[in-house]
């Protein structure tokens, strides 16, 4: 863990760079420019709402605001491990010609992602404020998911990105992963339309505790149990110790499979 | 003080080989998914030592091992066997332009280029108008690297390696761009490097260069460290073994 963090600490001004030059390149060549980081949970948003929130209505009043609890978070996580299953893989050619820690790549991945998450924060407010949502105390425990859920994302991507080189069909296969992780999450339902005897599967899902943690403080105004709270973030320092480990025990050899 | 040392250092690679024979091997491949792995050593028990401002040519033939003993040195690879000790920092001029992207612009692309070579923000801002005159590039340094000339972009990265003055400098075989000034540009840099006292390891297939500027020269042959000692000696064994023409990797 110290290594982890007094090397990240080492090459911050590096991994600033990438994640903004990440963000540059993505956004480069297109009118709307970073506009679309705001505009795209957005619209996700409204196709969601109109397909799923139509049915839906009567037990969930502000059915966007809801769903975008979740979203927001989810959208975090899959493009970060989208992208940075890819980050080692991708950054090759830079490996074999000069020494740089192997550690940037992912890390940067996911700072530009974090960045891209937190402007998208803004179309919620902003929707919260056009519908005269309440906007709850509880948005104050806000920091802690937000905390678990970058850590197990970061321990993800360290995992992913170390199989990923040597074995290629891991970016692929992540793909169909996050799809059914994301229709097996709570988030366009509520875990209340869920049988009580499936209940005990949807306790199986790591991510659950931390999107559980936005949606409560966001939508319900309400604060999640202690042992939810725990859950969240240990369950983040776990997979980032798991993670951060394989990455290391194979980073040396990245370069030969790249 | 050595500033740099090779202490029978080996270094092996998996070489895939995929070569079917025939079309049921083919097929035998696609249902099976095996693939042949050689070992091939690069690099086999390569002993040296480099004091510090000494300028070291490296020559040889294509395959000898030569750049994989640079990257060695750059840290890029670590070797399977042996030890490797440097003192002192590292810029590594082994295919210019690391880390550039070619959407950038080119004075975007030289703050990420510096990073990577171990400069920091404020290093990276104090020189910048230095790399920038240096490289010769004008008003393009504002335009993204894609509309660069394969010459611009190598006096870009050259530019921006040499700035970060470091206390060992890695040159593998780059001196053949730019035109007649800028090359005269590079000698004088590195001469500059020579005279603070600064180690140089310089790969080339000059032999030209390595007599002229280098104090020693170390001959490769096929992964290993056949002579080491005055350039004149080295370059004539050179030339000898160049006059035997056979494949690498047998």
């Amino acid at each position: 863990m110290i290594a982890f963090l007094s090397e990240t600490y080492g090459n911050r001004e590096l991994i600033w760079a990438l994640a903004l030059k990440e963000l540059r390149v993505r956004y480069k060549r297109s009118i709307l420019g970073f506009v679309w980081a705001l505009l795209n949970p957005l619209l996700t948003m409204l196709v969601m709402t109109i397909v799923f929130g139509n049915l839906l209505r009567f037990s969930l009043p502000h059915y966007s605001i809801f769903l975008l609890s979740m979203l927001l978070p989810w959208t975090f996580f899959a493009q970060s491990l989208a992208y940075s299953v890819e980050s080692i893989v991708g950054n090759g050619e830079l490996l074999k010609k000069v020494r740089v820690s192997r550690l940037v790549f992912p890390v940067a991945a996911l700072i530009s992602n974090v960045i891209n998450f937190l402007l998208s924060i803004v179309p919620l407010l902003l929707l919260i404020v056009v519908m005269r949502f309440p906007v709850h105390w509880t948005w104050i425990y806000l920091p802690i998911p937000m905390i678990g859920l970058f850590l197990f994302t970061l321990g993800a991507a360290f995992f992913f990105a170390t199989v990923n080189v040597f074995y290629r069909d891991v970016s692929h296969i992540i793909q169909v992963i996050l799809q059914v992780w994301f229709y097996v999450s709570p988030i366009i339902y509520s875990v209340d339309f869920v049988p009580q005897r499936y209940r005990w599967l949807f306790r199986l899902n790591p991510l659950l505790y931390v999107l559980n943690g936005f949606r409560l403080s966001i939508y319900y105004g309400l604060l999640p149990s202690l042992s939810s709270m725990s859950l969240s973030l240990g369950l983040g320092v776990v997979a980032l110790g798991i993670g951060f480990s394989v990455f290391r025990r194979y980073e040396k050899s990245f370069v030969y499979y790249v | 003080m050595y500033s740099i040392e090779f202490q029978d250092v080996v270094q092996r690679f998996r070489r895939i080989r995929e070569r079917p024979d025939t079309l049921r091997e083919v097929f035998a491949k696609i249902t099976r998914y095996k693939k042949k792995f050689q070992v091939f050593e690069a690099v086999r028990h390569v002993s040296f030592k480099v004091s510090k401002g000494e300028m070291v040519g490296l020559i040889g033939r294509n395959g000898s091992g030569k750049s994989t003993i640079l990257k060695i040195v750059a840290g890029v690879y670590t070797p399977s066997q042996g030890e490797v000790t440097v003192r002192g920092s590292i810029a590594p001029l082994i295919e210019l332009g690391a880390g550039f992207h070619h959407e950038l612009t080119g004075r975007e692309n030289i703050f990420i280029n510096g990073l990577l070579l171990g400069l920091t923000k404020r290093q990276i801002k104090e020189r910048e108008e230095r790399i920038i005159e240096f490289a010769e590039l004008g008003d393009f340094i504002d335009s993204p690297v894609k509309q660069y000339s394969s010459g611009m972009y190598m006096r870009l990265g050259f530019s921006v390696a040499t700035e970060v003055d470091p206390d060992i400098l890695i040159i593998d075989e780059i001196l053949g761009v730019g035109d007649a000034g800028f090359q005269q540009k590079c000698f004088d840099r590195i001469q500059r490097f020579r005279n603070l006292g600064k180690t140089i390891l310089f790969v080339s297939h000059s032999t030209e260069n390595v007599r002229s500027l280098c104090d020693r020269a170390l001959l490769v042959h096929r992964g290993e460290l056949i002579l080491d000692g005055p350039p004149d000696d080295v370059i004539a064994r050179y030339e000898q073994i160049l006059k035997i023409v056979q494949p690498v990797g047998k």
